[in-house]
């Protein structure tokens, strides 16, 4: 029962299945599209964006948010917002894709995903360091009672008043993980538009291919950016504030951000896609 | 050989440029009071302590930053097109954009603060006078770097992304490290000074935050002295490591086992940080221990007092 007397809202599955009706016909309605404006090498297109959408949307959920009250160390995690955090990592693993985007799609996606990786372990191993060295306060979660990797015990390491401080090892591990899959759909949606662009672009402006690069380039990641805080916004308000990482029971609510994910990121690449086209 | 020389050296610059600009956008956003313990800022009149604390979280640190930096990003790349020096261009671009910021602190200031008026807390304009210019300055040392390390990247190192496009992705960035490093420190460490150390805040003491200095009221420049002996050095450590590991591993491996090197030298990085946070939090358990029962601690200290 909500405030307002109506059902509360699921906590892991969709509270009206006419949203998740609504979002399948989006989704649908999106490739369609994409089929009508490039036939099937714009739907491989899209595809491939609507997969980096819901890495992005699964791999946000990893990562240990502790908002406002890890601030204050009254809660664990990381001090700032999820989507904050998030992007913060993903972009970086989407500078070093795009890097390394001329050594071919593979490769290009490793370096975004390790990228995303290492930025979270410095920063995740950074807060570790701030709250050891600089306020004397060891790692506590508050939703478990044990590591589920290391099997350190937590109850009594949490200070009194305190829902637990600091980032445990599971939450370490889990701000890796996020930063990984985070960095690879990001580079994964700029190296889909990139494509897209660079085999349309020279054809429509009656450039050289080497001459549209510059455009190409810029197009791909103005989109896969804000592509990006679409879909870490998206998965932030289904986390509702904070998150330990993958043992917190919030995490339980990944399908529904990977679902609303799918659309979102199916609906934003159309339009990425259709801008090209439209303009014809 | 020649090239990979240049390579290492303009990653060292650019590692340099990234420690300073997380050191001083920790120690504005202390003195701004810009990211997420700002709540106890804007909760303590509330909770009936008036206090003479900065009060701007305009947004996020990491949007904050995005736009800063890819303001000053674009204007410098609209001046360079312009012919300008680059230098100079760098310098303007900066100085234009920290406008911006300052225009942000002082509306974000006067909005909150009018907005407290029914807790009695004033706005003081003498607090706004001292402390935006100091803010605009330490933003400007932040965006100037931020900037300057994205410049070499462009242009030295080869990076396709243009500038403005690479200053907002390293806007971000920075303002993700500096919240996640430094904001502890700020918000647990100096506003709870008075509570006590090695141990989280209780819930039960939001809002009452430290106000008196050793002499009068304390002021938002006095957390700027404070955080920057840790949060704002080790936000920078931490920036600066993010960046000149990211370009480290590609400048000097990305050559080996066909570009697989780089992605390899990056897993074998992120296993050592593993490694040492995992050291980290056995040291603290083992050397702090864990915390008493409520009820034993005051029987300790009852026992003490009688003796």
């Amino acid at each position: 029962m909500s405030a307002l007397g109506g059902a509360a809202g699921g906590a892991e599955g969709f509270s009206s299945p006419v949203g998740l009706i609504g979002g399948i016909i989006l989704l649908i309605l999106s490739f369609v599209l994409a089929f009508y404006f490039g036939a099937m090498a714009t739907v491989w297109i899209l595809l491939g964006v609507v997969i980096g959408g819901v890495l992005i949307g699964f791999g946000v959920h990893f990562v240990p948010v502790g908002g406002a009250p890890a601030a204050m160390g009254q809660a664990p995690g990381i001090a700032t917002g999820v989507a904050m955090l998030a992007a913060g990592a993903g972009l970086a693993g989407l500078f070093g894709g795009a890097w390394a985007a001329e050594l071919g799609l593979g490769l290009a996606l490793a370096g975004g995903a390790i990228g995303g990786a290492l930025m979270m372990a410095i920063t995740c191993m950074m807060v570790n360091v701030i709250y050891v060295f600089g306020m004397g306060i060891p790692a506590a979660s508050g939703k478990v009672a044990k590591d589920p990797i290391t099997g350190d015990t937590f109850p009594e390491y949490k200070s009194q008043g305190s829902e637990g401080h600091g980032l445990p090892f599971i939450s370490y591990v889990g701000g890796v993980i996020g930063g990984f899959f985070a960095g690879l759909g990001g580079s994964l949606i700029y190296l889909m538009l990139l494509d897209i662009y660079e085999q349309t672009l020279p054809d429509i402006l009656g450039a050289s291919a080497e001459s549209i690069v510059p455009l190409a380039v810029s197009l791909a990641g103005i989109f896969a950016i804000g592509m990006f805080l679409v879909n870490a916004v998206l998965s932030a308000y289904n986390i509702t504030g904070t998150i330990e990482g993958p043992h917190d029971p919030k995490f339980r609510r990944v399908p529904r951000a990977m679902i609303a994910s799918a659309v979102a990121s199916a609906v934003c690449g159309i339009i990425a896609i259709m801008i090209i086209f439209v303009g014809v | 050989m020649e090239e990979l020389m240049l390579g290492i050296g303009i990653t060292a610059i650019a590692g340099a440029l990234a420690t300073v600009a997380g050191a001083a956008e920790d120690t504005e956003s202390d003195i701004g009071s810009q990211g997420d313990p700002n709540s106890q800022v804007q909760l303590a009149p509330q909770m009936g302590y008036i206090h003479r604390i900065f009060n701007k979280a305009v947004s996020g640190e990491p949007p904050a930053y995005g736009l800063w930096c890819a303001l000053g990003a674009g204007l410098a790349w609209a001046l360079m097109a312009m012919q300008l020096n680059p230098i100079l261009a760098l310098i303007l671009g900066s100085a234009l954009a920290v406008f911006v910021q300052g225009v942000y602190c002082v509306t974000a200031y006067l909005g909150r603060t009018a907005s407290l008026a029914k807790f009695e807390q004033p706005v003081y304009i003498d607090i706004l006078k001292s402390v935006t210019t100091v803010t605009m300055a330490h933003a400007f040392i932040a965006i100037f770097t931020t900037v300057t390390m994205c410049h070499l990247m462009n242009t030295a190192l080869g990076h396709p992304f243009p500038l403005p496009l690479l200053g907002l992705v390293w806007g971000i960035a920075l303002g993700a490290a500096g919240s996640a490093t430094g904001n502890p420190f700020y918000g647990k460490e100096r506003q709870y000074q008075n509570y006590d150390f090695g141990a989280g805040t209780p819930i039960s003491a939001s809002g009452d935050i430290v106000r008196y200095a050793e002499a009068g009221d304390r002021s938002s420049l006095d957390n700027g002295w404070f955080t920057s002996k840790l949060g704002g050095p080790a936000s920078g450590v931490c920036f600066g490591l993010i960046v000149f590991l990211e370009l480290w591993r590609t400048v000097l491996f990305e050559e080996w086992g066909n570009g697989w090197g780089a992605i390899i030298a990056g897993v074998i990085l992120v296993l050592i940080f593993t490694a040492i946070d995992r050291y980290i939090e056995v040291y603290a358990r083992k050397t702090f221990g864990p915390y008493g029962a409520p009820e034993a601690v005051e029987e300790e200290t009852s026992t003490e007092a009688s003796t």
